[in-house]
């Protein structure tokens, strides 16, 4: 019987053999043919919503994608930046930037700004998008309701400059009291508490942008939540939004400038924000611009795209926990962190996309100084990576503290690029000082609370400019400001930016930044990671495109598009 | 009936020979042993699974590359990729800019050449600037531009006069067109593009630190040396494939054997004990091991992270095993009580009992041994699944936390440059994918061997 057997296996397994390679053959061929199958059924029903392509001249209509659907539009609430995009088309503050980024006159017509005080002279017959004539009340009201405690916007401090705002806001003045008043229908007065001289710039910020009361009043609180429930006095309108599916904006008739505006459709057909969903779109002529990463490059490169840079303005940093018993609150501890910290081999070998800068300083390279740029006028100290410094003060710190081996957790966030970052942190750690790096990834939001909950020993978190004034990232690291989640004090730093706050002399003003530039590095309260920057591509027929560091980004409120043959 | 006489019986004639077996005895495993023998495809399974378990256990003892050391010049490498390098001087910041000597004429920046040696390091680009240029934009690209776009925008030089500026950015060994664009005060632009051949490069204290050479090596900024061979190539942060495979394999492996093993064991004893037992202890045991069975895995592996306390950045490895052993063994528990209920009827055991053996020995040698073949093929068919269980979970990122690499979270890595590197995809798939295979081919095998079932057929 045992040889019987044998036998029959013998048999059994060239034929089983063959078999079984017979089926792998027809599986592959099977999967082959489906996914060619498939991709034409794609190509007959894909998620298309316009078939007019990217750009079409005859229409003036360009299409493209959003990386979200914008959560709701009113203004005085929106905090995201694709929200702060679709109103910055759709609304218009006193003053606007144009396609160069200078500021110019939106809905006011004229303006002066004081240490203490500032006024406008509002265009008149300025109409909303229903007939409504645009009034001073409109921004009275507008500015009332973003400080209101019950509408607890996110962004009431941009508001702050203005005077009684910060106690309205805490709830311990009435929103009457607000410092701003209408002294007739085409005039807007409003006190400042203290010398804003950016305080131009913040009035092309969303959150200043007017609202009509008796509209806002009529929709019953669902003002912004769907297109029939907003008005506008933008460039543009929305005619169509179709939650999670796209938005459609077209050329606001009623606009007082509509001659400037070109473009008559922008179609937001796509909500979408995987970069290689969306640079497949731009690659098959679906829309008109797509942002790359670094994975993206060489394939942008080979199809001899028209690759564009864009500063975005942000700075990223390691924020470091300075909370009660932390170990992060040592100083040989930091300082040997700084030692080992290299911003340049962080960008060009980790990052690797150009367009980001090594970091160097909290105040990013763009901002304005005296005269020239803040960073020329003072320049940071240059970091020295010196990884045998690193080493003593880290038998220092290890002494100090009384520890064989130090543990750190470091939050960052869950995406390709950030892994990368942490991972490179870890390694870089532990082979450096043999200091144990966790890596605690989570998701934006989820991120943000942790931050919030001083949950972390290291942050690699960012920071964007809510106006074009160093004290946007000056006053991050005042003990008073909710931003500065590593809850750093330092007097020194809050007594400068104090000085900072209340002159309005640029020497003042920027020696003050300086003076705090040298101590956040001199103290290690943060450590310097880069200043972003991106890459995208754009139609070769849509011109006139504006990026900016501060304010909607990017606005095609003055694009245009050329005609294939010139 | 009437008696019958003793008489009436003769001695019956024991014919010994008779009686000897012609062929050796077989035992279970010398039998199923042979089946395996003759069988090729489980035998060739059978080696790589052995190969996969010496891999993992002694390769990264043996291997000369540690799979945590980054070498952020060498990231994402495919196998073949050259491993010559240049030493050179160590970095230093380009102070000695050097002035304009010579202005261009022909309207577009001319002269581009690079300073000293172009290496991944970095590329020092000069010019001859043009009158009236307010801003020189640099440019790279991988493809000759001819007349089309420039290609990467690099960064400015701003001001007339500028004429130098360093690219260190994601630089490789490779042929890149540099162009350098004026930009004139009326928004028009002029330019001109040159190739210049990058260079691998090293310092010398950079490659005694990554011990490519000896720390008294006599290398000259100018010599070449080579760098080990990475045989299946670096992944993003330039860390050694092989390595970070045979470390994975650890992870993968254990989880794929440990948790089978446990579990399987758990179901061998439940199920036995609730198929001998019988009755209404059968069906409430039965019942429960239905409930257990619709309970979420994911869920729970979630909740046992809360439970054992991983914080973050911390292994989930633990709460994985458990959570398996956990919710998996019902699976093996009703085989087992069915195969318990079948033998329980079978002749040799009332055979058995009736000669008086006790319980514990009629389960233990009688009955989990005719339930060993089914239990053998249920774990060679539970290992692979798990090993993909773990593959999977590492990939959304339940599993392995980082330094520490598993093949799922290493294929989540390398998903995400499957169009330029693809390598850093298809190796830790092509481990699971033979691993699973092998262990599927080696089960079936098993089956055909071992199982009672089948044999009696023959």
């Amino acid at each position: 019987m045992a040889e019987a057997s044998n036998e029959s296996v013998a048999n059994v397994i060239p034929g089983s053999g063959r078999q079984l390679i017979r089926y792998g053959v027809y599986a592959v061929v099977g999967f082959i043919v489906m996914l060619f199958l498939l991709g034409q059924v794609n190509q007959c029903t894909g998620m298309r919503s316009s078939s007019i392509g990217a750009v079409h001249a005859g229409s003036g209509t360009i299409t493209l994608n959003l990386a979200q659907e914008p959560p709701q539009l009113d203004s005085t609430k929106a905090t995201d930046q694709v929200s702060g995009m679709v109103l910055g088309h759709v609304m218009e503050g006193l003053l606007r930037y144009d396609a160069d980024n200078n500021l110019i006159s939106g809905v006011a017509e004229s303006w002066s700004v004081t240490d203490t005080e500032a006024s406008f002279t509002l265009k008149q017959d300025l109409l909303w998008s229903n007939g409504t004539p645009i009034t001073a009340h409109d921004f009275v009201f507008a500015w009332r309701k973003a400080v209101d405690p019950s509408t607890a916007s996110q962004y009431a401090f941009i508001l702050f400059f203005i005077e009684n705002a910060r106690e309205i806001t805490s709830g311990d003045m009435p929103v009457e009291s607000l410092g701003v008043t209408a002294v007739d229908d085409y005039t807007l007065h409003v006190k400042l508490t203290e010398p804003t001289p950016f305080f131009l710039s913040l009035t092309a910020f969303p959150t200043y942008f007017p609202i009509n009361q008796a509209f806002y009043e009529s929709r019953d609180g669902r003002y912004g939540a769907n297109a029939e429930d907003l008005i506008y006095n933008g460039p543009f309108t929305i005619s169509q939004w179709v939650h999670n599916a796209n938005v459609r904006l077209e050329k606001n008739q009623n606009y007082w400038n509509k001659e400037a505006v070109h473009l008559n459709v922008i179609d937001f057909a796509y909500i979408l924000s995987d970069a290689n969903a969306i640079i497949n779109l731009f690659e098959s002529g679906d829309i008109a611009q797509a942002g790359l990463n670094v994975e993206l490059v060489d394939r942008a490169l080979r199809n001899r795209w028209d690759i564009r840079q864009h500063v975005d303005g942000s700075v990223f940093f390691m924020e470091i926990n300075y909370r009660e018993g932390r170990l992060t609150r040592n100083y040989n501890l930091r300082k040997a962190l700084q030692y080992v910290n290299d911003p340049s081999e962080l960008v060009n070998k980790v990052i690797k996309l150009p367009g980001n800068l090594p970091g160097e300083s909290i105040f990013p390279v763009w901002l304005k100084g005296v005269n020239g740029k803040f960073r020329e006028e003072f320049p940071a100290k240059p970091m020295m990576t010196n990884h045998d410094k690193a080493r003593e003060h880290y038998a220092l710190a290890l002494e100090e503290l009384g520890l064989d081996k130090i543990t750190l957790v470091m939050l960052s966030g869950d995406n390709p690029s950030a892994n990368k970052q942490s991972e490179y942190y870890q390694s870089k750690y532990a082979k450096v000082l043999g200091l144990e790096l966790k890596l605690d990834r989570q998701i934006f939001k989820q991120r943000l609370q942790k931050m919030t909950d001083g949950d972390f020993d290291l942050v690699l978190a960012g920071w964007g400019p809510d106006y074009a004034d160093a004290l946007t990232f000056g006053d991050l690291f005042t003990s008073w400001n909710e931003n500065n989640r590593g809850r750093y004090n330092n007097p020194e730093v809050d007594r400068q930016i104090d000085i900072a706050k209340n002159s309005s002399d640029p020497n003042v003003r920027m020696a003050a930044f300086a003076r705090v530039q040298d101590i956040l590095n001199e103290d290690v309260a943060i450590l310097m990671n880069y200043e972003r920057g991106s890459l995208y591509v754009v139609h070769d027929q849509l011109k006139n495109v504006a990026r900016r560091s501060v304010g909607p980004d990017p606005d095609y409120a003055f694009a245009y598009i050329v005609d294939e043959e010139s | 009936m009437s008696d019958i006489g003793t008489y009436s019986f003769k001695r019956a004639h024991v014919d010994l020979d008779r009686e000897e077996i012609s062929r050796p005895s077989l035992s279970y495993w010398q039998d199923a042993w042979m089946r395996i023998r003759t069988n090729r495809r489980t035998l060739a399974s059978l080696c790589t699974v052995v190969f996969m378990v010496l891999v993992a256990a002694f390769g990264p003892m043996l291997w000369h590359f540690d799979f945590d050391t980054q070498d952020l010049n060498q990231t994402s490498k495919p196998p073949w990729a050259s491993r010559a390098m240049t030493v050179i001087e160590p970095y230093t910041p380009w102070v000695d800019r050097p002035a304009v000597e010579q202005w261009s004429n022909t309207g577009a920046p001319a002269d581009i050449q690079a300073v000293g040696f172009p290496s991944i390091e970095f590329v020092r680009l000069t010019w001859s600037p043009v009158e009236g240029a307010t801003r020189y934009t640099v440019f790279r690209t991988i493809v000759d531009p001819e007349d089309g776009p420039l290609g990467l925008p690099l960064g400015s030089a701003i001001g007339e006069s500028a004429n130098s500026y360093e690219d260190r950015i994601d630089l490789e060994q490779d042929r890149y067109w540099y162009s350098v664009e004026a930009t004139f005060s009326d928004g028009s632009t002029t330019s001109s593009t040159v190739p210049i051949d990058v260079a691998a490069a090293t310092t010398l204290a950079g490659a005694i630190e990554s011990q490519w050479v000896e720390s008294d090596s006599t290398l000259q900024p100018g010599d070449t040396l080579n760098t080990p061979w990475h045989p299946l190539g670096t992944d993003y942060l330039g860390r050694d494939m092989l390595a970070r495979l045979m470390k994975g394999a650890q992870i993968s492996l254990f989880i794929g054997i440990v948790a089978p093993l446990l579990f399987i064991l758990l179901g061998v004893v439940y199920g036995s004990f609730a198929g001998f037992l019988g009755g209404k202890t059968d069906s409430i045991l039965m019942r429960f091991a239905d409930f257990v069975v619709a309970l979420p895995f994911l869920l729970f592996m979630i909740l046992f992270k809360l439970v054992f306390g991983i914080g973050a950045g911390e292994s989930g490895i633990l709460p994985m095993l458990v959570a398996l052993v956990l919710l998996s063994w019902p699976a093996a528990a009703r085989l087992v009580r069915g195969q318990i209920l079948q033998i329980r009827e079978e002749g040799y055991i009332d055979a058995s009992r009736l000669l008086g053996t006790k319980t514990p020995r009629l389960i233990l040698r009688h009955m989990i041994p005719n339930t060993m073949g089914v239990i053998l093929v249920t774990f060679t068919f539970a290992v692979p699944s798990t090993i993909f269980t773990e593959a999977f979970l590492s990939f959304i990122g339940m599993g392995v936390e980082p330094p520490i690499p598993s093949w799922g979270s290493m294929c989540n890595d390398g998903r995400k440059t499957m169009e330029t590197t693809p390598h850093e995809l298809i190796f830790p798939a092509i481990f699971i994918s033979i691993t699973v295979l092998a262990f599927n081919i080696l089960g079936d095998g098993l089956r055909d061997a071992l199982d009672a079932r089948m044999r009696s057929t023959e």
